[in-house]
């Protein structure tokens, strides 16, 4: 009994020695490492999510208002621009769209620019473009009458709101002007001078009936322009040299056996500049089901206008994109809201990554 | 001459002083005269009270057949959004307390039960949160977004105090055959 008690005494002294050898755990947070290649932002109702596809790792969260139409970058200022609009107390009070930006380090909002509250406030990748200069973004307003809100995002600026009746959708092209596609059948081109005021203004011929078989107004880029699609499956490659509008004989995407598809869902046209290849989620439907997503994913050497193949699905595809990569993924939302990595060049299914409810995807 | 005949000539009187002096009213006032102006006022507020019931008539010639919380139902044609009639409103009015949007989209509808169309006009109640119930998404004659007024994927809270979207109704405009 002499021996135990000092030995209890001792062990019981002891202890908290041991335990005071562990050195307490402090929070820290991480800050984004340099993107690295086939990173992607995946655009949700709550915010861009960003992944690497190689891995499948989420890397980290833009938080972006729910009525943000779409985000895009700069890469030489390290900033992400979205447009984004809020009410003040929630579902009522006053509004406010913005412009926001995010520097690539910590995702963090860094400056704001106030523009007008006539954002269309629609989850279209196409709403929002910043011109191939970096400098002006253009977003997309309907009041009802459609517009463009000019933001010098270099400057912090608000420019001011050109009015473009009857016009949508913004294809940056040449170094500050942008396309877009109106009802009548046309193509509109701005042209913006150094300050992102209108210098220019151009209409292209006739070269569709919005009635009969209108163009899409989601779009693809393609090396010296911008491919669109009609909702029949004609594929036009649109480009600009200066104040001139250029409009390629268009081709099908369909042929006389396979009449019945038709291209369709949300983002879900994107092309591979580089390479020439053109991804297309397409669908078996009527007319009118331009909404319907796709059962596959068909794909197209823009070159020789010929598919070169067709991705068969078991959940339909909702948005697709694929990144700009010596080596590039195609990335796939299905209607269930999973997020699927497929080698964009073997076709292979690589991963499947838990992203909830991609509405579109963004190469980063 | 007994009695009889007195008051019959003297009704013929009234009756023929009446009718020359409408006749001279009428070719000599102009339609914005004071008594123009009065005789209107007196015809209409006697009419006034039969409107609620031509109204009612009206609309009772539109014969409904379906569930109006379907997305099936036959109004909802070039419908795309949450049905008010899941909401607490119906397909013509909007839930307590939401801002009806006084612009619209536009469509036209087949309805089953007299085989008519019609056109319809889609109307977006505004200024609460979401109503996620009874999500419909028809694209019969949708057109893009640049084509605006037959797009059925615009948030139409426009005009409106609060531009937060809630539900949507569809009311019958006309029958194209109008």
């Amino acid at each position: 009994m002499r021996l135990v008690t000092p030995l209890a005494l001792s062990l019981s002294l002891f202890m908290p020695l041991v335990s005071a050898q562990i050195t307490p755990e402090q929070i820290s947070i991480e800050t984004m490492p340099e993107p690295g290649a086939n990173w992607f932002i995946s655009k949700t109702g709550n915010g861009g999510y960003i992944f690497d596809a190689n891995t499948g790792e989420m890397q980290g969260l833009l938080s972006l208002s729910r009525g943000t139409p779409a985000v895009t970058m700069w890469h030489p200022r390290k900033e992400f621009y979205a447009a984004e609009t809020y009410v003040s107390r929630g579902s009522h009070g006053e509004r406010t769209d913005i412009v926001a930006i995010y520097d690539f380090d910590n995702l963090s909002p860094i400056a704001e620019v106030v523009i007008p509250n006539h954002m269309a406030r629609l989850s279209v990748r196409n709403h929002l473009g910043l011109m191939n200069n970096g400098r002006h973004l253009a977003v997309l307003n309907m009041n009802p009458g459609h517009s463009v809100s000019i933001v010098d995002v270099q400057d912090r600026v608000f420019i001011y709101e050109v009015s473009t009746p009857g016009c949508a959708v913004i294809m940056p092209v040449g170094q500050s002007d942008f396309l877009q596609i109106c009802g009548d059948g046309t193509l509109q081109l701005i042209q913006l001078d150094l300050s992102g005021f209108e210098e220019n203004r151009v209409r292209s011929e006739t070269f569709f009936n919005v009635i009969e078989d209108a163009v899409f107004d989601r779009t693809a880029r393609s090396a010296d322009g911008w491919f669109l699609v009609t909702h029949g499956g004609t594929i036009y490659e649109v480009s600009t040299s200066g104040a001139e509008i250029n409009i390629a004989d268009g081709w099908s995407l369909v042929s006389e056996d396979e009449k019945g598809w038709r291209p369709g869902g949300g983002e879900f046209i994107s092309a591979h500049r580089e390479l020439g290849l053109l991804y297309v989620a397409m669908h078996e439907g009527e007319v009118d089901t331009h909404h319907e997503q796709g059962e596959e994913i068909w794909v197209f050497d823009v070159s020789t206008q010929r598919r070169i193949h067709r991705i068969e699905l078991e959940v339909p595809v909702r948005s697709l994109m694929v990144t700009q990569e010596d080596e590039p993924k195609l990335i796939i939302g299905d209607g269930e809201g999973d997020t699927h990595v497929y080698d964009a060049l073997s076709f292979i299914l690589e991963r499947t990554i838990d992203t909830p409810g991609a509405s579109m995807f963004e190469d980063f | 001459m007994n009695i009889e005949k007195i008051i019959d000539r003297s009704y013929y009187w009234i009756d023929d002083r009446a009718r020359k002096t409408s006749l001279s009213l009428a070719r000599t006032l102009s339609r914005r005269h004071f008594i123009s102006r009065l005789g209107v006022i007196i015809a209409g507020a006697a009419a006034f009270p039969l409107l609620p019931v031509a109204r009612s008539f009206a609309q009772s010639s539109i014969q409904e057949v379906g569930d109006p919380q379907s997305c099936d139902y036959w109004r909802y044609c070039a419908m795309s959004g949450t049905l008010c009639s899941c909401c607490g409103g119906s397909y013509t009015s909007c839930p307590p307390g939401s801002e009806a949007s006084p612009i619209t989209w536009v469509g036209t509808c087949h309805n089953p039960a007299d085989n008519r169309d019609y056109l319809m006009s889609y109307n977006d109640c505004c200024g609460k949160s979401v109503c996620a119930r009874c999500s419909c998404h028809s694209t019969e004659g949708d057109k893009p977004v640049y084509f605006n007024s037959n797009s059925s994927t615009v948030i139409w809270c426009f005009g409106t105090e609060n531009t937060s979207y809630h539900c949507t109704v569809s009311l019958v405009l006309g029958t194209i055959d109008e």
